[in-house]
């Protein structure tokens, strides 16, 4: 019964999350006809600077769909809203349950903390990862309403990073979660860290390979059709590591 | 049983059960023979331990006042009137013993207590008390 | 295996950053016994409860629930399968239904005891649908008390358990808890500030105080054997030193003194009437007057 707990603590956040997300999916693709209008002016404009590169960019990117829709959706609007909710998701759990929401019930209860733990993780990832495919499914089954295809090969490699790429916030939501009592603590600290990769990810494009947000955009594949398996790989072992110290942290922890 | 234990007098409730049943079959109230609520029934009306309603009729059947039989339950004893007897006479040796003591520790003779008691007794044949 | 105490501990401290909450808590509740654990607030009751139950660990000490070492996690998972516990702020799921609880909970107990479900539905009545954060202080005690009687546990942990009640409520709760010892073999350790309820259904007491267990035993025994003696004197009262054993504290008030003394009192009376008191007198304690003693000494 400890699943339905776990959902019963976070749907609302998870379905917020869908509706957000699948909204913004549809939003993309309905937008297309629009944006190909303008992808003429694009190439024209004299902006200078970050943003005049970024613009120039958009508009390479749109001359087809395939482009479009990744600039727009697997680039953008994916992983900001969804590493949002993986912060969100991942916060909360025991310690924030101290006022009215049982938690000296939960520790009477015969499970181990590891298992209370393991719970609660596995609803938190199993809700982010259908917020990573789900919307995503949106593109390719909506786009013939625009006169487009999109392949659902895509949707499946693009949706699989960005769950392996954005666990990575979760995890250290969950984390920050089993060391601080509150809820806005874990929640902001790490916000505040994507944010800053994020805009590292912009700002100095040297290091920019090796960013997480590069992984879970997995710009190398929409590129050149190899999968980044480094940054993959080492985005799964960090998260497997902080779930790892998540239950370290709340067996030593006195209630 | 009307019988409201109270759990701050310093007197440990099974004896002020002890003292209830005892008190019922000197009034009449408990026949010989007659059956006693069971101890968990008793225990579950009275809010009491069920520990000790059974420790209370354990001390009753250990002093002859009732009988436990097994399986059956607590039964007020045949002899149970002729025990109270002995026993009325047993607690009134321990209230003179007490005062005879006390009298003692005044520094009040043997003969001066005579004369007290005496004194006393008859003052209470004039006044009509618990005659025999 | 029968234990012969089902909860002990042995020199228990338990330190919270600085502030010593237990500080060599020595407890031995028998198996089978309705044991009452008092103690003002923040003596050091729910840090005992929480470290028995595996929610906090021991600093230093030992505590055993079932002849199971407390703060082994393996261990203490199987002591919570046996054990129903209430909180003192009868915290559950604000979200979930009445219902719903009783099925969560149920699901984590094999011998849940669907006859005492029913049986506890129809006594204490709780409307099935209604959500835990709209149920009144005595409704969610009631439910509360539910999950921990139904899980057929051997062991009910309980702290203040009629905290906030009112007298009626009070009465049923106590009335529930001692129908169900009655009908099953359980022993029940709860702790409370009311020495009147403690009086009532408990057979065995605990006193502890800043940490450490003061008075402790049967209670019928402590009532036998706690006795105020009154001793006046014709002048000033002495100031003995009794070497009697038992004498727990002597108060001198002008020509009366009074000794309360824990281990009856032949020795102590023989001491006393060397000194030539004027008058003797001997009193029975109760269980108020022997736990504000206690506690006043420590101060």
């Amino acid at each position: 019964m400890l699943w339905y707990k776990s959902w019963m603590e976070t749907r609302w956040r998870f379905l917020i999350g869908l509706a957000m997300l699948t909204c913004s999916a549809c939003v993309v693709v309905f937008l297309y006809p629009q944006m190909a209008k303008l992808i003429p002016l694009a190439s024209t404009l004299e902006a200078k600077g970050v943003l005049g590169r970024e613009i120039r960019e958009a508009g390479e990117l749109a001359r087809d769909y395939r482009g479009y829709v990744w600039g727009q959706w697997y680039r953008q609007n994916l992983p900001q809203l969804g590493t949002l909710f993986a912060a969100l998701l991942g916060t909360g759990g025991l310690l924030s349950e101290s006022s009215g929401r049982g938690m000296l019930f939960t520790l009477s209860l015969p499970a181990s903390r590891k298992r209370l733990l393991g719970f609660r993780a596995a609803v938190g990832l199993a809700e982010f990862l259908v917020l990573a495919f789900v919307p995503s499914l949106f593109i390719p089954l909506l786009s013939p309403a625009v006169g487009e295809t999109y392949g659902l090969g895509n949707v499946l490699i693009h949706s699989a990073c960005q769950s392996i790429a954005g666990a990575v916030f979760f995890s250290l939501a969950f984390l920050l979660s089993t060391m601080f009592h509150d809820l806005w603590r874990p929640l902001l600290i790490t916000l505040s860290l994507a944010a800053a990769l994020a805009l590292f990810e912009q700002v100095f494009r040297i290091l920019s390979p090796y960013n997480i947000f590069r992984v879970m955009s997995a710009e190398v594949y929409f590129r050149t059709g190899q999968l980044p398996w480094l940054g993959l790989l080492t985005c799964a072992v960090a998260s497997a590591a902080m779930l790892y110290g998540a239950t370290i942290s709340i067996a030593r922890h006195d209630f | 049983m009307l019988f409201r234990p109270n759990p701050s007098s310093g007197v440990p409730i099974y004896l002020q059960l002890m003292e209830h049943v005892k008190h019922g079959i000197e009034t009449g109230a408990l026949r010989a023979g007659e059956q006693l609520p069971g101890i968990r029934p008793l225990a579950e009306e009275l809010v009491i331990n069920p520990n000790t309603v059974a420790k209370a009729y354990r001390e009753l059947e250990h002093e002859g006042v009732i009988e436990l039989r097994h399986g059956a339950g607590a039964f007020v004893s045949a002899n149970a009137q002729a025990k109270k007897q002995t026993d009325k006479l047993r607690a009134g040796q321990t209230i003179v013993a007490a005062a005879v003591e006390r009298l003692h520790e005044r520094g009040i003779t043997g003969e001066e207590m005579r004369r007290l008691f005496e004194a006393e007794l008859g003052r209470l044949s004039r006044t009509g008390g618990h005659g025999d | 295996m029968i234990d012969r105490f089902i909860i002990e501990t042995d020199k228990l401290r338990k330190d919270y950053g600085g502030v010593e909450a237990l500080r060599g808590l020595n407890l031995q509740v028998p198996a089978g016994s309705i044991c009452g654990f008092l103690g003002r607030n923040g003596a050091g009751k729910t840090t005992a409860i929480k470290v028995l139950l595996g929610m906090a660990r021991p600093t230093s000490g030992q505590a055993r629930v079932f002849g199971l070492a407390a703060d082994r996690p393996e261990a203490s998972v199987e002591i919570r399968r046996r054990t129903g516990f209430v909180s003192d702020d009868k915290d559950l799921y604000d979200y979930m239904t009445v219902e719903g609880m009783i099925r969560f909970t149920a699901a984590f107990f094999p011998r849940w005891r669907a006859d005492l479900e029913e049986r506890y539905r129809r006594q204490f009545p709780l409307p099935a649908d209604r959500k835990v954060k709209a149920l009144s202080h005595g409704m969610r005690t009631k439910l509360a008390l539910l999950l921990a009687l139904c899980r057929g546990a051997e062991l009910l942990v309980l702290d203040e358990p009629t905290s906030g009640l009112d007298p009626a409520m009070t009465e049923q709760v106590l009335q529930a808890l001692v129908a169900h010892v009655a009908s099953e073999e359980m022993t029940v350790f709860f702790s409370s500030h009311q020495i009147a309820e403690v009086d009532q259904i408990a057979d065995h007491v605990a006193i502890i105080d800043r940490g450490r267990t003061l008075v402790a035993g049967a209670l019928d025994d402590l009532r036998e054997n706690f006795r105020r003696i009154q001793l006046v004197f014709d002048g000033e009262a002495p100031q003995p030193r009794f070497q009697a054993p038992g004498v727990e504290r002597v108060r001198r008030e002008g020509r009366v003194l009074t000794v309360l003394s824990s281990a009856g009192v032949d020795p102590i009376l023989k001491e006393a009437r060397e000194l030539n008191p004027v008058s003797v007198d001997v009193v029975p304690v109760t269980l108020r007057e022997i736990f504000l003693e206690s506690v006043r000494v420590e101060d």
